[in-house]
């Protein structure tokens, strides 16, 4: 493997053993596959905030940042990371938004009873992520970098249960939040194995 | 590094929120009074949207509100007290989307305060003109109108109700949308012979509505496959004529003893098609007065009329897919185009041709050789059209 910023190289792997080539296509794999959820995350939100009605579709829309139990955005330093520490929160935050996305269909489920394509696609993100996390996972196991701990149980329901009894607007607004989160982290994963894929950055 | 999706780069928004000092939204911002209210069209809201008062600097002093993102004029707008400012908005307009009016109350900056969904739509109305019918006995699908406006403005849900007439429970229909908007499809556990009632309960958020009730006896409105296996054909070298051939519909074939029929056809470039009526119980026609050297395209479909003893008078089927044939080409001008049993009084049928099919009638009811009859007619039309052609070829050279 040649040296990249944020190489990977593990000086006590075996070098004379090579997985290389299966890890790098396992990579360029798993970098495709979040720069097509990256495209469906545009698709996705465009739909959503068609639904809802402005302003949510209007440019320069910018409700509250709602807190979000177990996600919150990308942090300010992310890019600075080292390439595995990047990939780790990544795949901790493709983990905690398959439950996020569920509890937005649901809601939608009941404020937009006839959005059928919305609703196709909250269900297909839910379970896109959720590939793409694993995805994520095992490249992050190939490389001898997994991620540290356990993981907290979802509070989605949490979140589902608070939401409905706030009203509606808040509901649209958790939406929207979650639909632009999820946008943002499957961006970020496609960015951060941008720079391990064959050919990425020096 | 992230793309745009239209409007807004997701990190470009998220930097200026931080330079603004963006606050999180919670308890320590506003709310709105009333929650997600539901109105009738052209009815007036008051509404106030509150600043928490533990909030340093928290006041209503330069709130404002936007209703689905438009400004809203500050005449409509006025403070009650420090910390509270009010709305009125009269004779509303029908909610733009079915989620609900957005009506947001704005800080100074314009940052978001809190939202309120308006519902405002009217109550839903009876639904009316419902039909139904079933395919091969076996299921039944019903539509029906949603009232004589439609448009409630609000999401109104339609279920639609069946049960047995003399006894049972009520059922609901699950499965919608099968054969458009406001359609149902009841796909097995279907009894005959006895009538059942159906009906359409309409609701929304203003209230309810429901449809009469409709009587039927599934036996009365079955419908079947089209006719499968159409082939059309020529016959022999009579240019005017095309002989229709098809197979009952396999679902009903032991059934069907009444059956009626229908074929029509068309001309290849012509969107006008003539149709044969009363094809009674058979799975043959000829068509007769046909243009020669002509393509045609011919469909038939099936009336499931009597079954099991009903008195009604079924529903056609679909058309079978359109089959084509052409006629044999001939050097004169062939008639306009005729029909399965040409019908008296038709302008290419002259007194010879009428007088025939009469003869020809009486023929098919008192005697037994009537199918003889029929192929010593087409045999001599074939004649006749032969000597049409040489006395043709001689008349030159007697010019």
């Amino acid at each position: 493997m040649s040296r990249r910023e944020g190489s990977l190289e593990d000086p006590q792997a075996d070098s004379s053993a090579s997985p290389l080539p299966h890890l790098e296509a396992k990579i360029q794999q798993t970098h495709s596959l979040a720069r097509l959820l990256t495209k469906y995350a545009e698709q996705l939100l465009q739909e959503y905030v068609q639904h809802q009605g402005d302003p949510f579709g209007l440019p320069g829309f910018s409700p509250p940042r709602l807190p979000v139990a177990d996600l919150s955005d990308p942090a300010p330093g992310h890019a600075g990371l080292p390439v595995p520490e990047r990939l780790r929160l990544d795949a901790a935050a493709l983990a905690a938004l398959p439950p996020l996305l569920d509890v937005v269909r649901r809601l939608q489920g009941e404020l937009n009873p006839l959005a059928l394509r919305l609703l196709g696609r909250l269900e297909d993100a839910a379970r896109q992520v959720r590939a793409l996390g694993a995805a994520v996972e095992a490249v992050l196991a190939a490389l001898g970098a997994e991620s540290r701990g356990p993981r907290p149980e979802p509070a989605a329901a949490a979140v589902a249960a608070a939401t409905a009894s706030a009203g509606v607007f808040p509901a649209k607004v958790l939406g929207f939040r979650v639909c632009g989160l999820y946008l943002e982290w499957v961006s970020r994963t496609e960015a951060d194995l941008g720079q391990l894929a064959p050919g990425g950055p020096a | 590094m992230y793309k745009s999706w239209g409007w807004s780069n997701v990190r470009e928004r998220k930097e200026e929120d931080e330079e603004r000092g963006e606050k999180e939204w919670g308890e320590d911002t506003a709310v709105i009074s009333p929650q997600d209210p539901t109105l009738l069209i052209g009815s007036s809201l008051q509404a106030t949207c509150s600043v928490h008062g533990d909030t340093p600097g928290a006041t209503a002093e330069g709130l404002y509100w936007t209703l689905n993102g438009r400004r809203l004029p500050p005449e409509l707008s006025r403070m009650l007290n420090a910390s509270t400012m009010a709305l009125a908005l009269a004779n509303l307009n029908g909610s733009r989307q079915q989620s609900g009016d957005n009506l947001v109350c704005h800080a100074r900056d314009g940052s978001i305060l809190a939202g309120s969904c308006l519902y405002v739509g009217l109550p839903p109305e009876k639904p009316f003109n419902i039909s139904c019918w079933s395919r091969n006995m076996k299921d039944l699908t019903c539509r029906w109108t949603p009232g004589t406006h439609g448009e409630t403005f609000l999401h109104t849900n339609y279920s639609l109700k069946y049960k047995l007439r003399w006894y049972g429970q009520d059922n609901t229909c699950e499965e919608y949308h099968t054969v458009g908007p406001h359609s149902c499809h009841i796909p097995k556990d279907l009894a005959l012979f006895t009538p059942y009632e159906i009906w359409v309960e309409a609701t929304n958020r203003l209230g309810s509505a429901r449809s009469d009730v409709l009587t039927l006896d599934i036996l009365d409105v079955v419908t079947t496959d089209p006719p499968p296996d159409v082939h059309v054909s020529r016959v022999g070298g009579l240019e005017d004529q095309l002989s229709v051939r098809w197979v009952s519909p396999p679902a009903l074939k032991d059934f069907l003893f009444q059956a009626k029929y229908q074929i029509r056809y068309r001309v290849e470039d012509s969107v006008d098609w003539k149709v044969v009526d009363d094809v009674s119980n058979q799975t043959s026609c000829r068509l007769a007065g046909l243009k020669p050297g002509t393509v045609y395209f011919v469909q038939v479909r099936c009336n499931p009329f009597g079954i099991y003893g009903s008195k009604k008078a079924g529903i056609w089927s679909e058309w079978s897919h359109p089959t084509a044939a052409s006629t044999p080409r001939s050097e004169r001008p062939g008639p306009g185009g005729g029909a399965c049993e040409p019908r008296g009084g038709e302008p290419s049928s002259g007194p010879v041709r009428r007088e025939l099919k009469q003869f020809l009638g009486w023929l098919k009811k008192h005697a037994y050789c009537s199918n003889l009859s029929f192929r010593l007619y087409d045999q001599w039309r074939a004649w006749m059209q032969k000597s049409h052609k040489t006395r043709n070829q001689v008349l030159p050279d007697k010019l």
